[in-house]
């Protein structure tokens, strides 16, 4: 078995009209037993920058603890806040410096830019970047994430309709696998707000 | 290995001398793509497959469907390794008339599932490498939907995707047939046109994502009147 | 080894009992007896302009240069020792496409200046090595402003509107105090550069022997050609 698939989750980032969003399941599992049913692995970086790091839960987390230790130096450094380009040309290179022994992780990055205008992107786990115009998922049910986004998604959706989007196509494509699931966090990112919302899914 | 000879110091030396043994080996698999989604609702079944052939990268053939009718009440799904694709069908066809003649009438949707079931088995253990579904009509006149995995397993159900798009494509179904996770549900019945349009929309989705799956998709109708076909094309690259 | 001062081998810029780094003085003297070089900060630009005099009539200074392009957006000029500039020219291009690298978008001003200048603080603290005879002026346009910024060898820099650096860089100053406005555009900052670098300039000033450098929000950084410095010596 893949080592990217040892503790199961999967996380989708979609663009809407002036607001994106970011959803994960929230399982933390060893193989097939389910350990942990509040493991985050979506992460605030800025206060409408996400980023999402589904795969090998202890490189999750020490990729977000060396993103964390590159992005503070970054805004005392330059006094000023990460964009979400410059970030993922920051988790580009974190990755690629482990080129011949990566982290177990496969990020998407989402939020909104200087402009307010809607950003997502996506890696594999040695840096390789790519920004589509629609939406982007990740982890061990991605199949069953894309054959829901590429039904659900449509241009220009207001934040209600994106959460309605992501969050069924979340649901759906964990409820078809069997190491992601367990509850399901939702983030709605717009210009003036971010709305956190937990969901409650079968637990099965 | 060849075994090749070249002169050195007016000796002959053995290229492949002192090399250890040589293994061959025999792959007899080989994953040629294909999906297929049926669809059961009151008084119809529906099953639609692609219509592309692969071979890793290759493009065998652009109008390969992967359907079989049974009889008037069955079709089959068969997508995998196509040379068992063709030999199973073949074996279905035979273990048919053998049936007929024996019993005088067509095999029902549930025998032809029970059959299939058993005919897989009996290759535990060197298993034909195909994704079968069956979508037939039962004793009302009902859709069924029957699907397998390569060794006989048989799953009873209402709707199933199978083959290499059906990761992508079973919880898109969940979600709009098996009407998953939703706060209100509709009340009225599925139709054959829902159906239909559900079946062309996962399928374009599918083509989108998956290079195995493309260039068109055969529909098959299946009523109390018999099986009607119908086509629809995909995206052809 | 002889005396009780020698056997150990102290850096060159060791504090003198008064709190001076000697050594950074003295590279400020060879600063300060080098070729004038002037900046100014416009509305809509920035102007690097610095004297260029050959030493013989026989050099040939078609094809050495004072002004250095950075990336797109920076340009560098320096009164002092050349050889040393070449070297944080070097240093500064590097950084410029490290940082491009690591953040897929252009290094601002402020942090080029501030990779150089650390550069050049590293050779006062270091063993073996002698202080940068240079000191810079950087210029920049990033987020809709314009930047000009002194690097002097001890590390230390100024954003400044308008200065003068090099040989009579007090008068030059002085001139461009009296000159300055808040609200002067590129064509007639140009104009002022050329009249400081003129204040103090030795003979005949031709398009030869200044060199200028201009950067806008348009058009990047770029060092003028011969002929567009003639035409603005023509027109003054």
């Amino acid at each position: 078995m893949s080592i990217l698939a040892y503790n199961g989750g999967a996380v989708v980032g979609m663009k809407g009209n002036g607001c994106v969003a970011i959803a994960s399941d929230k399982r933390f599992g060893i193989q097939l037993q389910t350990i942990g049913l509040d493991f985050d692995k979506i992460f605030e970086v800025g206060p409408k920058i996400y980023m999402g790091i589904p795969g090998l839960a202890t490189d999750t987390q020490t990729v977000n603890q060396r993103m964390k230790f590159r992005t503070n130096l970054y805004e005392l450094k330059e006094n000023r806040p990460v964009s979400p380009k410059v970030l993922s040309a920051m988790i580009s290179n974190l990755l690629y410096e482990h080129r011949f022994g990566p982290y177990f992780v496969e990020p998407i990055v989402v939020g909104l830019d200087g402009n307010n205008e809607p950003y997502i992107s996506t890696f594999d786990s040695i840096g390789c970047v790519s920004e589509p115009e629609d939406f982007v998922a990740a982890g061990t049910c991605d199949d069953q994430l894309f054959g829901m986004c590429e039904a659900l998604w449509k241009p220009n959706m207001n934040p209600d309709e994106l959460f309605e989007a992501v969050s069924q196509a979340l649901v759906n494509a964990c409820d078809r696998d069997a190491i992601s699931g367990w509850g399901a966090k939702v983030y709605v990112i717009e210009k003036d707000k971010v709305t956190i919302r937990n969901l409650r899914t079968r637990m099965d | 290995m060849a075994l090749s000879m070249m002169e050195s110091n007016n000796r002959l030396i053995y290229n492949d001398a002192g090399q250890g043994p040589v293994q061959h080996q025999f792959s007899p698999y080989t994953d040629n793509g294909g999906s297929i989604v049926a669809i059961g609702g009151p008084g119809f079944a529906i099953i639609a497959s692609d219509t592309r052939l692969t071979s890793g990268f290759a493009i065998y053939t652009r109008e390969q469907g992967k359907l079989h009718s049974l009889t008037n009440a069955a079709v089959l799904g068969a997508s995998g390794c196509w040379c068992d694709v063709l030999s199973l069908t073949r074996l279905i066809q035979a273990r048919m008339k053998l049936y007929k003649h024996e019993h005088q009438k067509d095999m029902s949707a549930a025998a032809l599932a029970q059959m299939l079931s058993t005919m897989l088995y009996g290759r535990r253990f060197f298993p034909y490498y195909v994704s079968n579904v069956i979508a037939g009509l039962d004793e009302e006149g009902n859709g069924v939907v029957y699907s397998y995995d390569p060794v006989g397993h048989c799953d009873k159900n209402m709707y199933h995707a199978g083959g290499s798009s059906g990761a992508l494509l079973q919880p898109l179904l969940d979600s709009q047939i098996g009407l998953k996770n939703m706060a209100i549900k509709p009340t009225a019945p599925l139709t054959v046109e829902k159906a239909l349009q559900i079946t062309k929309d996962v399928f374009t989705s599918a083509a989108e994502r998956d290079i195995k799956c493309g260039d068109g998709v055969i529909i098959r109708i299946i009523t109390k009147d018999g099986i009607r076909e119908e086509t629809f094309k995909l995206r052809f690259d | 080894m002889a005396g009780t001062s020698e056997r150990y081998s102290f850096s060159l810029t060791t504090f003198s009992p008064s709190g001076k780094l000697v050594q950074i003085e003295y590279a400020l003297a060879a600063v300060a007896s080098g070729a004038p070089t002037v900046g100014i900060k416009a509305t809509n630009g920035v102007v690097l302009a610095t004297e260029k005099k050959h030493k013989s009539m026989l050099y040939d200074g078609t094809s050495v240069w004072k002004i250095e392009t950075i990336n797109e957006y920076i340009g560098m000029c320096y009164s002092g020792m050349g050889p040393d500039y070449r070297l944080l020219v070097k240093s500064a291009r590097k950084a410029a496409q490290a940082y491009k690298m690591a953040y897929g978008e252009r290094i601002p001003t402020v942090q080029l200046v501030q990779r150089v200048a650390a550069v050049m603080q590293e050779y006062t603290q270091s063993g073996g090595v002698r202080p940068f005879g240079v000191s810079l002026l950087i210029c920049g346009w990033d987020d809709g402003k314009p930047y000009l910024v002194q690097c002097d060898p001890s590390g230390a820099y100024f954003p400044w509107k308008a200065t003068a650096m090099g040989k009579n860089f007090i008068s030059g100053k002085t001139f461009l105090e009296k000159r300055y406005k808040n609200d002067i555009e590129l064509e007639d900052a140009i104009h002022t550069a050329i009249l400081a670098l003129k204040e103090s300039f030795e003979g005949q000033m031709t398009a030869e022997n200044i060199e200028i450098g201009i950067v806008t929000k348009d058009g990047g950084f770029r060092r003028l050609s011969t002929g567009e410095v003639k035409d603005y010596l023509d027109n003054l």
